[in-house]
């Protein structure tokens, strides 16, 4: 008997020391489910072999005893054996636990699992804007990086070069084509302050020298015609403070007006992205596509 | 009192049966008759939709695709906003699924376009590198079901009285109508494709698969 508990103590031993080898570094974190189920395994070895011991010893050393009840089937009696009472305390409470949890219990529990899940994003929303209060500009661009690959990519490609002009080359900001294409039809519905463009504000060789400028990005000594533009998008082309879209480069107004209201161009349509994507993930996306523009 | 129930086999079963039936009928059926009813503003399918889910069935799109958001922020963060019951309210059968092999659809409609779903549709691999979707080149030949799509909502309508032909709901009409209707639908879907040979068959008045299914998809919201 003895030789058989220690045995019993050393298995438990070995099992929990395997166990923690193989799968100790789950404990690292501040996540409790991992040592709540280990507590769990631990309980469920202990028992299973003290109760083992237990029955073993008991088939090993006891004598039936005690007193037989009145009942008899074809000569097989019955010992009278009343329940524990321990358990029958645990069935009768179980039982007035019931009425309790059918009259009063269920019906007026609180728990909502769309309510679990509002305290949820709640939670997450804090920790984000802890954790990310003032991100340096290289954690942006990593932020940008991993929000581009789960939102961006499945159009824009894992590079952001479009797929073969399957969407925008990010990469890039306007193609001759892009710009010929939007002096010819206009542009609407990008929801900046100066309103929808019409379209043929320019047209022939003028919108040909434009576009040619825009492309080339922005060097050198602007075309005369250029002067149509700079009404709305400025001199510089920058888009004067967010009156109308920045021709030069990706901007934080560009990149947050475009998923906020979706586009559609000559290339297909952009859905929209509002409320998918939060202010500070917009931002690190902007400083991602500026780190990938494409140098001379 | 134990010695009374044991001899009484059968009636100890049934009234322990009775007695566990008895919890989960009151745990249950409250919430499934409130669940169950059509959310506000939800409508059914139009036919060209409906011969679309047929494709996604056919196809076998639901032993890889979910339609199912769960409430969690790390789903919501990806798919949008979580599924309620009552948006499946319609839905003869549903198509939850219950494997994600590729990602869930049940809001595809808000993020994806008619001409990514012809890329994607075409060859996978070229819009999501390592993807492990098959391609569906068939769908951009096969003709779609109309005929079939239309007995489907028909009997929708009858048996079951989901609210075609009714004030702000898509209408059914009689055949004649319908398929024209899906006609005129699936027009609208090709017009933002790229396949000349799907436009050529649209425009004879022919519906391949792909753009029934994509009207499909682009109704998921």
């Amino acid at each position: 008997m003895k030789k058989m508990v220690i045995g019993g103590i050393i298995l438990v031993v070995v099992l929990m020391a395997a166990t923690f080898f193989i799968a100790g570094d789950a404990f690292q974190g501040d996540d409790y489910i991992n040592a709540l189920t280990m507590l769990g395994a631990l309980a469920i070895i202990s028992i299973t072999i003290a109760t083992a011991l237990k029955y073993v010893n008991q088939i090993k050393n006891d004598t039936a005893t005690g007193e037989l009840a009145d009942e008899n089937w074809d000569g097989i009696g019955e010992y009278k054996n009343p329940i524990p009472s321990g358990w029958g305390l645990i069935f009768i409470g179980t039982i007035v636990w019931m009425f309790w949890y059918f009259f009063i219990g269920y019906p007026t529990n609180q728990f909502s699992q769309i309510g679990q899940y509002n305290e949820e994003v709640v939670e997450n929303n804090a920790k984000f804007a802890k954790v990310w209060k003032n991100p340096s500009d290289e954690t942006l661009v990593n932020i940008g990086e991993s929000v581009f690959l789960v939102q961006c990519a499945p159009c824009h490609g894992v590079d952001a070069e479009g797929i073969d002009g399957k969407a925008q080359d990010l990469t890039h900001r306007l193609s001759k084509e892009q710009v010929l294409y939007t002096i010819k039809n206009g542009a609407q519905g990008h929801g900046y302050n100066a309103g929808a463009m019409p379209p043929m504000m320019a047209t022939g060789a003028d919108a040909e020298a434009i576009a040619t400028y825009i492309a080339g990005g922005m060097k050198g000594e602007a075309p005369a015609s250029f002067a149509t533009c700079a009404g709305c998008h400025g001199a510089d082309g920058k888009g004067m403070n967010g009156m109308a879209p920045n021709l030069a480069g990706y901007d934080n107004t560009l990149v947050s007006k475009v998923l906020e209201h979706g586009k559609k161009s000559s290339i297909g349509t952009m859905p929209s992205f509002k409320g998918r994507i939060n202010e500070t993930q917009t931002k690190a996306l902007t400083k991602f596509i500026n780190s990938i523009q494409a140098g001379e | 009192m134990f010695h009374w129930l044991e001899q009484r086999p059968f009636f100890f079963a049934v009234v322990l049966f009775l007695t566990v039936a008895f919890a989960g009928f009151i745990e249950a059926i409250p919430d499934f008759a409130k669940a169950s009813q059509p959310i506000a503003g939800l409508k059914p399918h139009t036919v060209l939709q409906l011969a679309g889910r047929q494709v996604y069935i056919k196809d076998n799109c639901l032993s890889c695709h979910s339609q199912l958001i769960r409430p969690f922020k790390s789903e919501t963060d990806r798919y949008g906003m979580y599924s309620l019951s009552g948006e499946y309210a319609y839905d003869r059968p549903f198509l939850w699924g219950s494997k994600r092999t590729g990602p869930d659809l049940h809001r595809v409609g808000n993020y994806r376009t008619t001409e990514w779903h012809e890329n994607h549709m075409m060859n996978p691999q070229s819009v999501v590198p390592g993807s492990l979707m098959p391609s569906y080149k068939h769908q951009f030949t096969n003709m779609a079901d109309l005929a079939t799509a239309y007995a489907n909502a028909n009997t929708q309508k009858q048996l079951f009285h989901v609210p075609y032909d009714q004030k702000g709901m898509p209408k059914l009409g009689s055949w004649k109508e319908a398929e024209a209707a899906a006609k005129a639908e699936a027009k609208l879907v090709a017009a933002d494709m790229k396949n000349q040979a799907v436009k050529d068959a649209v425009a004879k008045g022919q519906v391949p698969e792909i753009v029934a299914l994509i009207a499909y998809l682009n109704s998921l919201k």
